[in-house]
């Protein structure tokens, strides 16, 4: 169905020796998006797809195992978790390191001599629970901003700090226009991007911002409508 | 010499209430995290909800034993 399994599919089918034929015919049947969303999502080799993974960090992953989210309805299945590609925490990463050194050279500047030796570790440690905060922040922001996209619509899960969480979501055939953005020497060189999707929702567009692998991304969504398209004119609607 | 030393007394007086004011105002900071952690799990499931669970667990034990240790041995 999409090309991010067409690879690996492509890889099994090889090493087994299979058939030019067979593996033609699968080939077309996935590009041309005859494989049953069913068929794919209840595969058995899907833990060989291309891009499923088992780290619940990882910021790409297709056909997660144990995904479940706020509101998710009890026949949606979720075929991509999409967040941040894990490089641009290197950012945050190296000011904590910079903020861990600091003290080391800080002693130097700053006058303490009127501080009990206690206290002045004290002082030490909360310079360290700072770091631990902030660190913390960044870290959970990362990891709970997520996109999904399931068989039936894409949401976004965006924690932009601690105390503040917004939940966007558009369903499969509201989505007009898929644009992949990537620009940048760190973007081309990772393999990253911005997926802007402009829906006929309320909110007229979803960015999934520095997602890895950006075209696979819009591929999967172009198929996703093409299916619906499809399930709308043979009248099956869930 | 004197009001240089009361001046410094007061000075390390002051600190100290600013520090302890911090240390309790931080607890209540690490609670809140505990708090909103327990909201995002619930609104989002990976399967790394315990590590995370934990991790902010720990950061708040940290926060309540550098008040418990800023009591006993600086106050």
């Amino acid at each position: 169905m999409v090309d991010v399994f067409v690879n690996k599919e492509e890889k099994i089918l090889r090493e087994k020796g299979a058939e030019n034929k067979e593996l033609e015919k699968k080939e077309q049947e996935l590009y041309e998006g005859n494989l049953n969303l069913e068929s794919l999502l209840n595969n058995p080799k899907r833990h060989d797809f291309w891009g499923h993974t088992h780290n619940p960090l990882s910021s790409f992953s297709f056909i997660p195992d144990s995904v479940k989210f706020i509101n998710e309805d009890p026949e949606e299945k979720v075929l991509l978790l999409l967040r941040k590609h894990a490089i641009t925490n290197l950012s945050w990463i190296f000011v904590s390191f910079l903020m861990i050194i600091l003290p080391f050279f800080a002693q130097v500047f700053i006058p303490s001599g009127f501080l009990t030796h206690e206290f002045q570790l004290i002082i030490f440690l909360i310079w360290y629970l700072i770091i631990l905060a902030f660190s913390l922040e960044k870290f959970l922001s990362w990891f709970f901003h997520v996109n999904i996209i399931t068989d039936e619509r894409i949401i976004e899960v965006d924690f932009v700090n601690l105390f503040y969480r917004e939940i966007t979501d558009a369903n499969i055939d509201q989505i007009q226009d898929v644009t992949v953005e990537m620009g940048g020497a760190i973007d081309t060189f990772f393999r990253f991007g911005n997926v802007v999707i402009q829906t006929a929702a309320e909110i007229p567009k979803i960015t999934f911002e520095s997602v890895p692998n950006p075209d696979k991304v819009a591929r999967i969504l172009r198929e996703l409508r093409i299916q619906e398209e499809k399930e709308k004119l043979e009248g099956r609607v869930r | 010499m004197n009001f240089l030393t009361s001046f410094e007394f007061s000075a390390l007086y002051l600190i100290k209430i600013a520090t302890i004011v911090f240390l309790l105002l931080y607890l209540i900071f690490a609670l809140l995290v505990i708090k909103q952690v327990k909201v995002m799990t619930e609104t989002l499931q990976v399967g790394f909800e315990n590590q995370i669970k934990a991790l902010v667990f720990f950061h708040f034990l940290f926060a309540v034993l550098l008040l418990i240790i800023f009591i006993v041995f600086v106050l």
